[in-house]
């Protein structure tokens, strides 16, 4: 866990640390054991849906780069913030072994209600820098004062 | 499910087989559930890359279907005191798998009804590949 | 057969309709197998006493993971887990594919092991893009010990 970070020391436009990773099978095996997502589609290379969907190998589930980004705001947020809300849209598939990087950027700062909110734009995007899981992120932080 | 007594049982009787059959799901929820991740269960590749033909049941999962066969023969006034198996064999998704038991022994001890049996796993083929045994209670009839 | 689907008013009734409840467990071990999953080792969602120390009743639930439904034979889909309910919307949709389109989470509180949660869920929106429907559910997740609701999530799903 990384030192907590105070409403503020954000500034907009500031960037989130990336975090990397590469799933294999055995990750998304993990995966659907913690989520409880058991579609084939995700580790059997012989589940016959694939060719219908036009794929030729596992894709990784949408929830586990949905995850990243949940990591992201969360070690973000720090355990003094709280994730008020975060949301995606699944726009392009990522397939097995391929890195996917979660990513994010400050777009305001606003205090509402008593709290210190942060606005963020946040994304997964693939090796290619194309991103597949963009969306939005609202953090509370704790302040200094 | 009807409670089968001891009265009703002589050695040699063969109990009502199990039939399984796995589909990589049905590994992969294993390993959800058991927490072995061994990737040769569910990664062809990577069973492939360690010497095996291809992906291979979990030896644990074939002892719980001999625990399932046992437990469905027992009914609920039954006990299984112990059972165990040997894995002997390796068996693969989507082939059927036989979960068999057979009685070995009969008779009263402690003032309850013990019985032996050998149990198995045994391939379409007849090869038994998880061989066992195990000890049950049964009631008496009332 | 896609081609031919119209969403029609019937189906718009349905919107918000809710479904009975269902229970969702958080419990340590699938707080643990699901930070596993997701690749975390933030001791946060692993270690109880690290987590007491930070201020929290438990280990801390990963984001976007709200329990695990319980599972009843017959009952779930053997697949994603999911319940099948009396009660709430009912679609035929005539599409084969299926993806998920997007998720969004809304938090009130955090959610951590021991957590015992209702959820009910309702149809918000139906879609056409294209050849595509994107069918979008709202579930409401309570604490049943509390009665307090602690998250509300979003999923869109997209028939093919």
């Amino acid at each position: 866990m990384t030192e907590q970070v105070y409403f503020e020391d954000v500034k907009e436009g500031q960037e989130l640390p990336p975090i990397k990773m590469t799933p294999d099978k055995q990750q998304l095996v993990k995966f659907a054991a913690g989520s409880g997502d058991f579609n084939p589609l995700h580790f059997d290379e012989n589940f016959p849906m694939l060719k219908p969907m036009g794929l030729t190998e596992n894709i990784v589930h949408g929830r586990f780069k949905y995850a990243q980004v949940g990591r992201l705001v969360f070690s973000f947020a720090g355990y003094k913030g709280r994730v008020k809300n975060f949301g995606v849209s699944y726009r392009g598939m990522d397939p097995l072994n391929n890195e996917i990087i979660a990513g994010g950027v400050v777009t305001a700062k606003r205090q509402e209600g008593g709290e210190n909110l942060v606005d963020l734009d946040i994304w997964t995007q693939n090796a290619d820098g194309k991103k597949t899981t963009p969306g939005t992120a609202t953090v509370a932080l704790p302040s200094r004062g | 499910m009807t409670q089968i007594y001891a009265e009703d049982i002589k050695l040699g009787d063969e109990i009502p087989q199990l039939r399984k059959r796995c589909s990589t799901q049905q590994l992969v929820q294993w390993a959800a559930g058991s927490g072995d991740f061994y990737q040769i269960h569910y990664d062809k590749e990577f069973a492939q890359g360690t010497g095996l033909k291809g992906l291979i049941v979990h030896g644990a999962l074939k002892n719980a279907f001999l625990g399932q066969l046992l437990h469905d023969w027992i009914g609920e006034q039954g006990q299984i005191r112990r059972f165990g198996c040997a894995y002997r064999g390796m068996d693969e998704p989507d082939q059927d798998i036989h979960c068999r038991g057979v009685v070995t022994s009969v008779r009263r001890d402690g003032g309850k009804n013990v019985v032996e049996l050998d149990v198995w796993t045994e391939k379409p083929d007849g090869k038994k590949t998880s061989p066992g045994k195990a000890i049950v209670t049964l009631p008496s009839r009332p | 057969m896609a081609d031919e689907f119209e969403i029609t008013d019937e189906m718009r009734s349905q919107f918000g309709v809710d479904t009975q409840p269902w229970e969702y467990e958080v419990t340590t071990t699938s707080v643990r197998m699901y930070a596993r999953g997701i690749g975390s080792d933030d001791p946060i969602h692993y270690d109880v006493d690290f987590a007491k120390g930070q201020g929290f009743r438990s280990i801390v639930a990963p984001m976007g993971y709200i329990g695990t439904p319980v599972f009843l034979p017959g009952k779930n889909d053997p697949t994603f887990g999911f319940p099948r309910r009396e009660g709430g919307p009912r679609l035929n949709i005539p599409f084969k594919g299926l993806l998920d389109g997007g998720t969004e989470t809304e938090y009130l509180d955090v959610i951590c092991a021991g957590d015992v949660l209702e959820e009910t869920s309702h149809l918000s929106d139906l879609k056409m893009r294209g050849k595509m429907l994107f069918v979008t559910n709202e579930a409401v997740y309570k604490n049943k010990a509390t009665g307090k609701v602690v998250a509300k999530q979003k999923l869109t799903s997209i028939h093919l």
